[in-house]
C-alpha cells in the first residue's frame, strides 16, 4: 500500500515560483503505508492542494499520482468510494461537517458508511478524551471552530484506513488539546499499521515523523 | 409528495379498476352461473321491407359466412311447414281451433330437455313445443277476454288435441300434445320427422328454401353481431342484442376510466421524477459532501430509493387493496340480484399491480441514478 507521485503539478500553481523549489511538485516521490509525513509549507504553496489530489478531489494537474500502482485519476466513482471507505481517511483544513446534523450524528454517519470496526460507545471515550463529549449532542453548526475541528478528527478515526490525510487539523487547538488529540491519532494509526500524512504551517514534534518535506 | 401520491393511488386505481371490470364482464359472459338461455340463441331472418316481400331467401353462401364469423358457435336451420294444417280440442269443456303452421329446428337448439323429440308415423302423439309467450297471452289476454280458465304449464302438458294435415288424399288426422314450452324460439316446433312427412305428404316441392336460422354465440353483447346483421340487411329480436348496447357503454365507461388511469400515471411518473431532481438539487451540497467522505454512487441509489420507493409502492398496494375490497362489496350486492362475479380480483388485475410496482422502481432508480451521476 503506497502512494507514488510522479512529477505531479499543479495546474493553478505551475506558473508559480515556488514550484521550482518545491519538494513535492515535479519530483518523483513514494510513501508507504506505516509512514508518518510531515510537509510543512506557508500558505499559498498548494497544502490544501495536495491534499484534495491524494484523495481525488481534484483532476487537474500534470504528472500522475498512484496508489498501489494505479492511477487516482483512472478510478471509477464506485472504486473511489471504496478508497475512501476503506484506504484513505481525511481531516479537511475546512471541516467538512454537516452543520444541521449533531456531532454524534456526523461521526456517526462516517462509523456506518462501511462495515464499522468502531464500537459505537468509542465514539463516546474519544470525545471525552478530546474533551468534546459535553457538545456530542448539539448541532454541528453551534459548535466551536475548535470543538467541530476535533468532531472531525473522531470521525476520521471511525473507518479503517491504511493513510490518515490531514490538512492543519490542529490549527484551532490549544497546546494541551494538540497533544492529546496527536496521542489519540498516533494510537489508531499504530493500530491499524497506518500512515500519517500532515501538512501544516510549521515544524512540530507531534509525532515521531519519518518524512519530512516542505512543500 | 403527498398530493402526487394520492394522485398516483388514483391513477393505479382508475387503471386497475377498468381492468377489473373487464375482467368481471368477461366472467358473467362465461361463467355457467350466468350463462342466459335467451341471449345464447338468435334467431335470424331478413329485415322485410318493400323491395324484398315474397324474396325473404337466405342463400348458401351468406349462410356459411354467419357460420364462418368469429362470434357464431353454430348455426341451426329452421324448417319451416309448407302444408296446411289445423288444431282443434277434443273435449267439449274446453273448445278451440286454428289453423296453424309448424317449424322444426336441430335438436342441439331445443332448450327443452329430458324429453323425447322425435315421431314417426305410428307414434301415439305429435309432440309439440310452444313458445312460454303464447302460454302466457292465452293466460292473461285470451282467457279473460273468452271467460275461459287459466292454465299451468302442467295443465298444458296433459292436453291431448287434435293435429290434422291436410294433402292430396284428403286430412288426416292426428292426437298432438305440447311437451314443453320454450322460451328460445319463437315458433311451434315440431320434430323434423313430422314437418318432412307432412311436406311430401301435401306434395308441396320443397325447394329447401332457408328464411329463417337460429344461431348460437358465446356472446350474445359482442358488438360485431349487432353491426354484421345491419350490414347484412337481417334482423333479430332486438331485446336480444340489448346486451350488445350494454357492452358498447361499458366498454366506452371502461376505456375512459383506463385512459384517464393513463394518462395519470404518466402525470404521476413526470412529477415523481421532477421531485426526484428537485429533491436531490435541494440537497445538492449534502449528497456532495456524503461523496467527498466516500459514500459510493450505489449507496447513496439505495438510500435515496428507500425513501422515495416505500411511499409510492404504498399507494400501489392501496390502490390494489381498494380494488380488492370494492370487488367483495360488488359481489355480494350483485348476489342479491342472482348475479355471481368471483370474490377476488382477477390475475391479470395483480399482475398490472405488479408490472407497475416494477415501472415505479424502475422510474425512481433511473431518475436517482441521473441525478447522483450529475452530481458525482
Amino acid at each position: 500500500m503506497h502512494f507514488n507521485l510522479n512529477k505531479v503539478i499543479p495546474a493553478i500553481l505551475a506558473d508559480r515560483s515556488s514550484v521550482g523549489i518545491s519538494g513535492i511538485w515535479g519530483e518523483n516521490i513514494e510513501w508507504r503505508k506505516g509512514d508518518f509525513i510531515k510537509i510543512t509549507a506557508p500558505s499559498g504553496t498548494g497544502k490544501t492542494t495536495l491534499v484534495h489530489l491524494l484523495y481525488g478531489l481534484r483532476k487537474d494537474y500534470a504528472g500522475n499520482i498512484l496508489y498501489d500502482g494505479k492511477d487516482i485519476q483512472l478510478l471509477t466513482p464506485n472504486e473511489l468510494a471504496l478508497n475512501r471507505q476503506l484506504h484513505w481517511s481525511i481531516v479537511f483544513q475546512d471541516l467538512r461537517l454537516f452543520p444541521n446534523l449533531t456531532a454524534r450524528e456526523n461521526i456517526e454517519l462516517k462509523r456506518v458508511l462501511q462495515s464499522p470496526i468502531v464500537a459505537a460507545e468509542q465514539i463516546n471515550q474519544m470525545a471525552d478524551q478530546l474533551g468534546v463529549l459535553a457538545i456530542l449532542d448539539q448541532q454541528a453548526k453551534h459548535c466551536s471552530y475548535g470543538e467541530q475541528q476535533r468532531v472531525c478528527i473522531i470521525r476520521a478515526l471511525m473507518q479503517p484506513f491504511n493513510f490518515l490525510i490531514m490538512d492543519e487539523p490542529f490549527s484551532h487547538l490549544d497546546i494541551a488539546n494538540k497533544k492529546i488529540a496527536a496521542s489519540l491519532i498516533e494510537v489508531e494509526c499504530k493500530k491499524r499499521n497506518a500512515g500519517l500524512i500532515i501538512t501544516d504551517l510549521d515544524k512540530d514534534e507531534h509525532f515521531d515523523y519519518q518524512v519530512s518535506l516542505n512543500l | 409528495m403527498m398530493t402526487s401520491r394520492i394522485g398516483l393511488a388514483i391513477a393505479v386505481f382508475l387503471l386497475l379498476t377498468a381492468i377489473q371490470v373487464q375482467s368481471n364482464y368477461h366472467f358473467l359472459l362465461n361463467s355457467p352461473n350466468n350463462k342466459d338461455s335467451i341471449a345464447d340463441f338468435l334467431v335470424i331472418n331478413k329485415t322485410l321491407n318493400n323491395n324484398n316481400l315474397g324474396n325473404t331467401k337466405l342463400d348458401q353462401e351468406l349462410i356459411n359466412e354467419i357460420a364462418k364469423q368469429p362470434f357464431t358457435e353454430s348455426v341451426g336451420v329452421l324448417n319451416p311447414s309448407r302444408f296446411k294444417a289445423s288444431i282443434q280440442s277434443i273435449s267439449n269443456q274446453f273448445p278451440f281451433y286454428t289453423d296453424i303452421s309448424f317449424e322444426s329446428v336441430p335438436s342441439s337448439f331445443i332448450d327443452v330437455k329430458n324429453i323425447s323429440f322425435t315421431w314417426d308415423p305410428n307414434a301415439e302423439f305429435v309432440p309439440v313445443i310452444v313458445p312460454n309467450m303464447f302460454l302466457d297471452i292465452y293466460n292473461f289476454q285470451f282467457s279473460i277476454s273468452q271467460n275461459l280458465p287459466q292454465l299451468t304449464p302442467s295443465i298444458v302438458k296433459m292436453i291431448v288435441f287434435k293435429l290434422t294435415v291436410y294433402g292430396k288424399n284428403g286430412p288426416i288426422s292426428f292426437n298432438a300434445k305440447i311437451v314443453g314450452l320454450s322460451d328460445r324460439i319463437s315458433s311451434m316446433l315440431v320434430p323434423a320427422e313430422f314437418i318432412q312427412w307432412g311436406n311430401n305428404y301435401a306434395e308441396i316441392k320443397s325447394d329447401n328454401e332457408v328464411s329463417r336460422l337460429v344461431l348460437k354465440t358465446n356472446d350474445p353483447s359482442n358488438t360485431a353481431i349487432a353491426s354484421f346483421l345491419k350490414k347484412n340487411n337481417l334482423s333479430t329480436n332486438s331485446e336480444k342484442l340489448r346486451y350488445s348496447k350494454y357492452r358498447k357503454v361499458i366498454d366506452t365507461v371502461v376505456a375512459i376510466a383506463g385512459l384517464t388511469g393513463g394518462l395519470m400515471l404518466i402525470f404521476a411518473l413526470i412529477i415523481f421524477t421532477l421531485f426526484i431532481q428537485l429533491t436531490i438539487a435541494n440537497c445538492k451540497q449534502e449528497i456532495n459532501l456524503l461523496i467527498t467522505l466516500g459514500a459510493a454512487p450505489k449507496q447513496l441509489s439505495k438510500f435515496l430509493l428507500g425513501q422515495f420507493y416505500p411511499g409510492n409502492l404504498i399507494s400501489i398496494v392501496l390502490a390494489t387493496v381498494m380494488i380488492g375490497l370494492l370487488q367483495l362489496v360488488l359481489k355480494s350486492i350483485l348476489e342479491t340480484q342472482f348475479i355471481f362475479i368471483p370474490t377476488f380480483i382477477s390475475w391479470i388485475t395483480i399482475s398490472t399491480s405488479v408490472v407497475l410496482s416494477v415501472l415505479l422502481w424502475i422510474v425512481t432508480q433511473k431518475a436517482i441514478q441521473k441525478q447522483i451521476n450529475a452530481q458525482a
